[in-house]
């Protein structure tokens, strides 16, 4: 699978040093996520499901009569290699709009090149920050870190009861925010945070952090870090006999979690992610299946959201009167569209108004949505 | 307090154990070629993998019991890393000799790359699922906890040291590989052929190496391409510690490393009224690489013999 996508991303890139012939009409859209390395499997699966949506429009007749051309870079997770990206799509004077990045480290540094060739912007990377740096060529349809942080500090402190949180975090920018934002949702909802604790990012033994976690005696603990170390921790927690409900971010959403903490282990646990599962409505079904029959598989975590993303910068495109940056830029922040994921519209900052968090437990091996 | 100590003693003696063991194929090394082997953790890392296909292979086969194909695999993988050591220094490094001591050194760091990336693109770069050995099951002790798989790795590891402490001492081979660590020019005028000297520990440092990565796969659950890295790093600590080129050094280096980190993480916090977190575990472990290498260079049991070896250890 690896090896495909390693041709793939490779294929892509010769096509975008121009192999592939761009008709002078044709509506060019770049796109941007991590599609090789670690990260692989979340950004590929929003390239697919951009494709997906511009193969459908392209079916239909394109965009006023303009065939589509979706032109996927790899920025693999790397802000240096984000911006390089960021400056191939600026200096590409056919490329109108751009979909990315997914990570918020990478799309931080990459917003400065864009905003500079006035390059439409649909962002689905999620830091709070984003948004309030003052750039005027992004939206974000999807929910950021607030929402991210506040939703199972509600949840755990109204529903459950919980009221005695430990708070762990790797010191990324990622981490330490989302657990920031959990702390003081959870303290407004009556909680009392008992400890917060530091790890670095690449670590992989816990124990004697649990150890004196285990002390804490606490009835939560909210893990804001990367994977494997979700589910490293989560692991070795269990195995010392805490039993504390783990909670962890949207990064955990995967398969993978559950397989390397056990099933058993992982009973329990509470992931928030953006998106609702894929049997959740008869639109996302239909969805599914017709990604199954594109690219022989089901879709990935974050499939939905490119679609959406694409719906998005296709409506602004769509509405442009002219098919050039300055058009597409002059409708973006004005753009409503009832997208895969629900009705989208911005606020001033660029922010989606309505864009919904759902929160999963893990049950029998598998995630399962927290119905609200 | 008693029960805490205890519990965070364990947890510094299974992380302790593997660093050890790590740690013995970095001081051999050193010992015998004055190299430092970059290219050590990724051994290390190759280890699991190796383990896994190898133990996948021996189940679709069936036949025999799932304990004896894990048996067979693991003794498997030590000769794998083992024969490929011994190839890496045939070719990577012996043809380097004759230019001095920087050559094959950046030649180790090619390699080590060389050996992740061939796994990054084989296996793919993401963290795998390790099934574990031997099932973890918590064991009550004394008010601490130790689980099933603490136990077997403290007891290889201890066993395999032993081993090679035998080995080392009380064999012909080991007498090979004790006397081109003193003197490569007075063993080869002595009869010994310091060659082979240098091909075993080329076999039996990667293959300790790829038993501490099985060892911590199934500790940890999981393997990566890149996690030789780190832990190569800290073990090589390790090996400074106890003293580069002693192996009875590089096994307390090990423990010795293992237990100020856990130690760190468990009272630095309690100790500083919450000043210092336990994010300065790594920061600690390094911070006594620099005080021992300021202060006792040679490491706790380092040898100070001969005028060749000191001179020899000025070089780096």
């Amino acid at each position: 699978m690896n090896r495909t996508r390693i041709l793939l991303s490779a294929a892509t890139l010769l096509f975008a040093s121009g192999a592939m012939p761009v008709l002078a009409d044709d509506v060019v859209l770049g796109g941007s996520a991590p599609m090789s390395g670690a990260q692989a499997e979340f950004g590929q699966s929003q390239i697919d499901g951009a494709q997906l949506y511009f193969d459908q429009l392209n079916e239909k007749g394109g965009i006023k009569g303009n065939k589509v051309v979706f032109r996927p870079l790899d920025d693999r997770a790397d802000p240096r290699q984000g911006t390089l990206v960021a400056q191939q799509f600026c200096d590409d004077s056919a490329v109108i709009g751009v979909i990315g990045h997914m990570n918020s480290g990478v799309t931080m540094p990459a917003l400065d090149i864009y905003s500079e060739c006035g390059m439409p912007q649909v962002v689905p990377a999620t830091n709070p920050e984003l948004m309030r740096m003052g750039f005027k060529t992004v939206v974000r349809p999807v929910a950021n870190d607030f929402v991210q942080g506040a939703l199972p500090a509600k949840y755990v402190t109204g529903k459950l009861g919980l009221k005695n949180a430990v708070l762990v975090h790797d010191k990324t920018v990622f981490g330490q925010g989302i657990s920031g934002v959990f702390k003081d949702n959870f303290e407004a909802g009556g909680g009392k945070v008992s400890g917060t604790y530091g790890t670095n990012p690449e670590d992989v033994d816990f124990s004697a952090l649990i150890a004196s976690i285990k002390l804490e005696n606490p009835d939560v603990v909210y893990m804001g870090a990367g994977m494997p170390q979700l589910a490293l921790f989560l692991k070795q927690m269990r195995e010392q006999g805490l039993k504390a409900q783990f909670i962890g971010p949207d990064i955990g959403f995967t398969v993978d979690f559950i397989t390397q903490v056990g099933a058993a282990s992982a009973e329990g646990a509470l992931m928030t992610f953006q998106l609702p599962p894929y049997d959740s409505s008869p639109e996302l079904k239909d969805f599914s299946d017709r990604h199954q029959a594109r690219f022989g598989r089901a879709p990935g975590p974050y499939a939905s959201l490119g679609f959406a993303n694409a719906q998005v910068m296709a409506a602004a495109v769509e509405k442009a009167e002219s098919l050039d940056r300055e058009g597409v830029l002059a409708q973006l922040h004005g753009v409503t569209v009832d997208t895969l994921l629900g009705p989208v519209a911005f606020d001033e900052n660029g922010e989606n108004t309505t864009a919904p968090m759902y929160l999963y437990v893990v049950k029998d091996g598998k995630f399962e949505l927290i119905k609200q | 307090m008693f029960d805490y100590f205890l519990q965070q003693l364990i947890f510094a003696l299974a992380i302790g154990a593997i660093y050890g063991l790590i740690a013995l194929g970095y001081t051999m090394v050193y010992g015998v070629m004055r190299l430092i082997n970059f290219a050590h953790g990724e051994f290390f890392m190759l280890g699991p993998y190796i383990y896994t296909f190898l133990f996948s292979g021996l189940l679709g086969l069936g036949g025999l019991a799932p304990v004896l194909d894990s048996a067979i695999a693991i003794v498997a993988s030590f000769v794998i890393v083992g024969l490929l050591g011994v190839a890496i220094e045939r070719f990577a490094y012996r043809p380097l000799r004759a230019y001095g001591r920087l050559a094959p050194m950046l030649s180790a760091l090619g390699m080590s790359i060389v050996l992740q990336s061939a796994v990054r693109v084989t296996v793919g770069p993401q963290p795998v699922h390790f099934p574990a050995i031997v099932e973890s099951t918590p064991i009550d002790a004394l008010g601490g906890m130790v689980t099933t798989v603490q136990l077997g790795i403290l007891a290889a590891a201890v066993l395999l040291m032993v081993g090679l402490a035998l080995f080392v001492n009380g064999t012909r081979l080991g007498i090979w590989i004790r006397a081109a660590s003193e003197s490569w020019t007075t063993s080869s005028l002595l009869g010994i052929r310091v060659n082979r000297a240098v091909s075993l520990v080329f076999f039996i440092g990667p293959g300790l190496g790829a038993m501490a990565g099985i060892m911590y796969a199934s500790y940890y659950g999981i393997m990566q391409p890149t996690m030789g890295s780190v832990i190569g790093l800290k073990a090589f600590t390790a090996a400074i510690l106890g003293g580069i080129g002693s192996i009875p050094g590089a096994m307390l280096g090990g423990f010795l490393l293992g237990a100020i980190e856990v130690f760190g993480t468990a009272f630095l916090p309690i100790l500083s009224f919450g000043y210092i977190g336990t994010e300065y575990r790594d920061v600690f472990a390094f911070a006594v690489l620099i005080l021992v290498l300021l202060f006792k260079p040679a490491g706790l049991l380092g040898e100070t013999v001969s005028e060749e070896t000191t001179v020899a250890k000025k070089d780096y």
